[in-house]
């Protein structure tokens, strides 16, 4: 399930939805403001971006964001379970999530890919995600951010009376999902070796 | 607790780090805004794209015909029927749900508790599909096992915790 066609089938049945409702001027209407509104949230969105970005210069410059990724290799470790080799991946993985938890999408994905890589490359690359692949797409795809910058941005511009009191519940469902991510791959890797045997 | 001391307090941790390290604060911060601001102006055309899309369904009505549909099963769960277009957008793509939190945040108030809501949904998830994709493809990996699966199942417990906690 890719962007593309959820794009397509959302103008699709907008389009004929409107053809069906005689609304004709709705759509053309919708049609010409959208880009306008993207426009307007973008510059509304810059300022705050710029200072976040501000921030996460100085968390980068002053080694917080190393300290963070030193801090996060033992219990990395002894999470993933590495198979044999899988653990030259380590100091990226370790890279990559600390990054996400403070939300510098840029520099996480090339270290995530790389790690990837190179577990892949310690079974040769035959094809298959092994366990340690799997809980740290896992973790990936479940969101591990503390600090949500964009809402918190998107709530200022929108004139909440208070932005960011949404931190503390984000901090609980991110951490609810992760969890259960990590409980569930658990299960299905000791589900896989019980057959085995 | 007033959260509002929080990016404040944020800053002088920073601002103590970086300075106990003998960085150049100034160029620090400048070099990381200039990223901030490349960011805003990278995500304005698939915000383009995908506004024009919620516009439509917005204009003609059809968002709220599907709301209306999908409120008896979201209101069971806890959810407020506004929050259906984000919750079904949000694994799919980051900038589709910032455009349908937008939109929430517009037509229901900032403070609302759908607005809230959606806001933490999207805060505390990831696009799954297009992150899995990229980081099974950058391995090689054809057989991706439980890796779709869970990371749904892991975003389903997410959404269900946030209809509990957002209050």
């Amino acid at each position: 399930m890719d962007m593309n066609g959820v794009f397509c089938a959302l103008l699709l049945v907008g389009v004929m939805y409107a053809a069906a409702t005689g609304q004709a001027d709705a759509a053309q209407r919708a049609l010409l403001s959208g880009g306008t509104q993207a426009v307007e949230l973008c510059l509304s969105l810059a300022g705050a971006y710029a200072f976040f970005g501000g921030l996460m210069g100085l968390i980068r410059e002053s080694g917080l964001a190393a300290g963070l990724a030193a801090a996060l290799r033992r219990p990395l470790f002894r999470l993933l379970r590495f198979e044999l080799g899988e653990e030259a991946a380590l100091p990226d993985i370790c890279l990559n999530l600390s990054a996400d938890m403070l939300g510098m999408g840029n520099a996480a994905t090339p270290a995530g890919l790389r790690a990837m890589r190179t577990m892949a490359d310690a079974h040769g690359r035959d094809g298959r995600a092994s366990d340690a692949m799997l809980l740290f797409l896992v973790l990936n795809t479940t969101s591990v951010q503390l600090l949500p910058t964009t809402m918190i941005a998107l709530r200022a511009q929108a004139g909440s009376a208070s932005p960011a009191d949404i931190v503390l519940p984000t901090l609980l469902v991110t951490a609810a999902a992760t969890g259960c991510g990590v409980a569930l791959c658990r299960l299905y890797a000791a589900r896989k070796r019980g057959r085995r045997r | 607790m007033n959260e509002s001391l929080l990016l404040p307090a944020l800053l002088m941790l920073a601002l103590l780090s970086a300075l106990h390290a003998k960085v150049n604060v100034y160029d620090a911060f400048v070099k990381g805004a200039k990223e901030g601001l490349a960011t805003a102006v990278e995500i304005a055309p698939y915000l383009a794209a995908v506004l024009t899309a919620v516009a439509l369904l917005r204009e003609t009505g059809l968002m709220d015909a599907a709301q209306r549909a999908c409120a008896p099963l979201l209101t069971a769960l806890g959810l407020p029927a506004e929050s259906v277009g984000t919750i079904l957008l949000r694994p799919l793509s980051g900038s589709a749900a910032l455009a349908s939190v937008a939109d929430v945040l517009k037509t229901a108030g900032p403070d609302s508790r759908a607005a809230r809501l959606c806001c933490v949904i999207s805060g505390a998830s990831e696009t799954v599909f297009f992150t899995g994709s990229l980081y099974l493809g950058a391995a090689g990996v054809r057989r991706s096992r439980y890796a779709v699966p869970v990371s749904l199942a892991a975003y389903a417990v997410g959404v269900l915790a946030a209809a509990l906690i957002v209050r």
